[in-house]
């Protein structure tokens, strides 16, 4: 455990840590792109100069390590200089095209010019010339001459998706980035290299010009894609979602997400979400005033149905807190146990790609089935089945999945789910046909809330429960399975829908932070100096 | 009392006469009419609408969108403008354009003009000279009328005779390795 003093502050660092990595961790600031705490040392971009007490020249604080008694510092003038004119030889050939560039406004470079650089160029030649617009794979553009060549993309490539894909080829000012003849960057993790990338030289064909990055407002939850549980940033604006990026957590996901987890904004926002709440009686589908009065409408309902003839069916993509409240009230009011757990990734479960993916693409498997052994239910699916052919189940709750992106036999399902009697249908998308079921006789639909308006908990593949606050609002009328389970236990509930002008607001905003619409007044600029 | 500053204009007691204040009213109105009647040059106002001012080459009126030499649509869709606007009333939807030198562009770019204040904050933001406040003023409509403008009016307008050209040409920037 060696002992070092960094700008006049003494540590204590673990053996083997190299400078920049126990200034990282001291949340002291120092200039870099290529180093990257999650990928090996490359030194390419020397920007991460520091002057060591007895050393003559500076050095880079990424390949150094920490020795004993080591007096390290980056703020002397001399570091300031060398920072300052390393930083001129990287914008050399950069083409400052920041205005129609999607990284401006969270670019490295912007940032390390306005903290360590803000120099006026000496150069006189005109810039290098490189390709623009390169279609590198089906999920991402480069742009060569905003690249840095800080090698990034390319060890991502090496060493944690291990597809190779990418290289640097030529050399001196004609070097650039780019795949082999032929060869796609096409793998499941590919669009992490758009994250590390420090300029705009990479960008996701997906988020390409949809948005300028400062009109986004993120906020942290837990991806749903799969019993992972990669802990992600959901990035939105009041016109919407609009991307997805992983947080640091070392314990689930490391620094990385997958490419199918970036898709996962898609169905909660508004297109393919279930806005109204729908009635089939005598065959005609009838619009109702909102869920609540219809939850509370159903309490009347079930409580006159013979318990043995009411079932629930659940995914596991409810969070765990909802889990215990509708089974408590189906339990305990209802004295039912008849709740059947739909999950149709029960043969792919155990698939797992050696990174992150997992063939269970449930987020709360594990949470659904704790819940449901600690209520003691231990049901078969083909009991239901059974229950629907032989009419023993006459009124059906299903709360459906909120990602159907990933429930392939979505609409047979509520087919043959069509078949009872009363079919409830509590559900997040409007993705389902009910129109074409032609043995539906009486069925109500309730959309209900996604997990990025939810506050929660999901328990991932290897039991560890993660917690995640609500983000934003999307559809304010929806219900959570909470409130549906106290409706429709015949609890009155004051249920306020968010006002229009405050869907799309981050939750977890502290009071004092800046709000969106006051950034698109420009008050922002005031406030932060 | 008396003896505080004020910038209150302390009124003499002799305003407070009725006749003497309406005798000195009609001496000034009278003078500027027999002024006006012999001297109509130097006459403060005009016959709108036959007469019309003419402003300073300076005066922000309607919002032009220039184009480039060739007629295309000279704005990047980097929402500079739409970002500075206090009055919120610029919406832009930026596309990929199949030339990769351009880029990006606007497909769509709307002006609500019933929202717009004339700031010229718009015109301050761009960096490629694709905005600019002219010099029109006089665009009434009737009633129903639209006035959220669109690229076709904004930048294609008859009275523009082809579009105003901007300043800053992508080829001369890149000839110059800029």
């Amino acid at each position: 455990m060696p002992k070092c003093t960094i700008n006049g502050v003494e540590l204590e660092v673990k053996d083997g840590t190299t400078i920049i990595q126990a200034m990282y961790d001291n949340h002291q600031k120092i200039a870099h792109y290529c180093w990257h705490p999650g990928l090996s040392i490359a030194g390419v971009c020397r920007l991460c100069m520091v002057e060591i007490e007895g050393n003559p020249r500076l050095q880079i604080a990424c390949n150094t390590v920490v020795t004993e008694g080591m007096k390290i510092n980056n703020t002397s003038l001399k570091v300031q200089e060398a920072v300052k004119w390393g930083l001129d030889f990287h914008l050399i050939n950069h083409p400052l095209d920041c205005p129609i560039c999607d990284q401006a406004g969270e670019c490295g470079l912007q940032d390390q010019y306005m903290d360590f650089g803000q120099y006026t160029s000496e150069m006189a030649e005109p810039k290098q010339k490189k390709r623009k617009v390169v279609d590198l794979g089906p999920t991402i553009v480069l742009d060569s001459e905003r690249c840095i060549l800080c090698s990034r993309c390319v060890r991502f490539t090496d060493e944690v998706s291990k597809t190779n894909e990418l290289g640097i080829f030529n050399r001196g000012d004609h070097a650039e980035i780019g795949t082999h003849d032929g060869k796609k960057l096409d793998n499941n993790y590919s669009l992490n290299t758009v994250d590390i990338c420090p300029v705009g030289a990479l960008t996701s064909k997906d988020f390409r010009f949809k948005q300028r990055a400062w009109y986004l407002k993120d906020s942290e939850t837990i991806c749903n894609g799969c019993s992972t549980g990669c802990n992600v940033k959901v990035y939105f604006n009041k016109e919407g979602l609009f991307r997805v990026k992983p947080t640091y957590n070392p314990e689930v996901n490391g620094y990385w997400m997958c490419d199918e987890g970036r898709n996962v904004y898609k169905f909660a926002n508004k297109e393919y979400r279930q806005s109204q709440t729908l009635q089939l009686s005598q065959g005609v589908w009838k619009q109702l005033e909102n869920p609540g009065k219809a939850a509370k409408d159903l309490a009347d309902v079930l409580s006159k149905v013979n318990s043995s003839e009411l079932a629930l069916v659940m995914t596991g993509q409810q969070t765990n807190e909802e889990y215990q409240s509708i089974l408590n009230v189906f339990v305990n009011n209802f004295k039912n146990k008849n709740v059947y757990h739909w999950n149709s990734h029960a043969a792919t479960a155990d698939q797992f790609d050696g990174l992150l993916i997992r063939g269970d693409k449930n987020p709360n498997t594990k949470g659904l089935q704790n819940a449901l052994s600690s209520f003691g239910i231990a049901t078969k699916w083909s009991d239901l089945e059974n229950g629907i052919k032989q009419n023993t189940i006459k009124t059906l709750i299903v709360v459906g999945p909120e990602n159907v992106g990933v429930y392939n036999d979505l609409q047979e399902k509520f087919e043959q789910f069509s078949n009872v009697k009363n079919l409830i249908v509590l559900t997040t998308s409007n993705v389902v046909k009910f129109e074409g079921f032609k043995n539906l006789s009486l069925a109500t639909i309730i959309p209900m809330k996604t997990f990025v308006e939810k506050t929660g908990s999901f328990t991932n593949y290897a039991g560890k429960v993660q917690k995640f606050k609500r983000a934003t609002t999307i559809m304010s009328t929806a219900l959570t399975l909470d409130e549906f389970a106290s409706l429709i236990s015949g609890q009155d509930l004051q249920i306020n829908p968010v006002p229009i002008q405050d869907l799309f607001v981050a939750d977890n905003t502290p009071v004092d932070q800046v709000r969106l619409d006051h950034r698109k007044k420009n008050e922002f600029l005031f406030t932060k100096g | 009392m008396s003896d505080t500053p004020t910038v209150l204009e302390q009124k003499p007691a002799s305003s407070q006469w009725y006749l003497i204040g309406i005798t000195k009213g009609l001496v000034i109105t009278f003078s500027h009419l027999i002024k006006n009647i012999f001297n109509k040059k130097q006459m403060m106002t005009i016959n709108y609408p036959e007469e019309k001012y003419d402003y300073s080459s300076r005066f922000k009126g309607n919002h032009i969108l220039t184009v480039k030499k060739d007629g295309a649509i000279r704005c990047t869709a980097c929402m500079l403008c739409a970002t500075n606007c206090p009055a919120e009333c610029i919406k832009i939807t930026a596309s990929e354009h199949p030339n990769p030198e351009v880029e990006k562009y606007p497909i769509s770019y709307e002006i609500d003009m019933l929202r717009c204040v004339f700031c010229g904050y718009c015109e301050e933001a761009c960096p490629v000279d694709a905005i600019r406040l002219g010099p029109e003023w006089q665009t009434p409509g009737l009633n129903g009328a639209d006035f959220t403008y669109d690229i076709k009016h904004l930048a294609y307008r008859a009275n523009l005779k082809g579009g105003v050209q901007s300043v800053v040409d992508d080829k001369e920037r890149l000839k110059a390795g800029i």
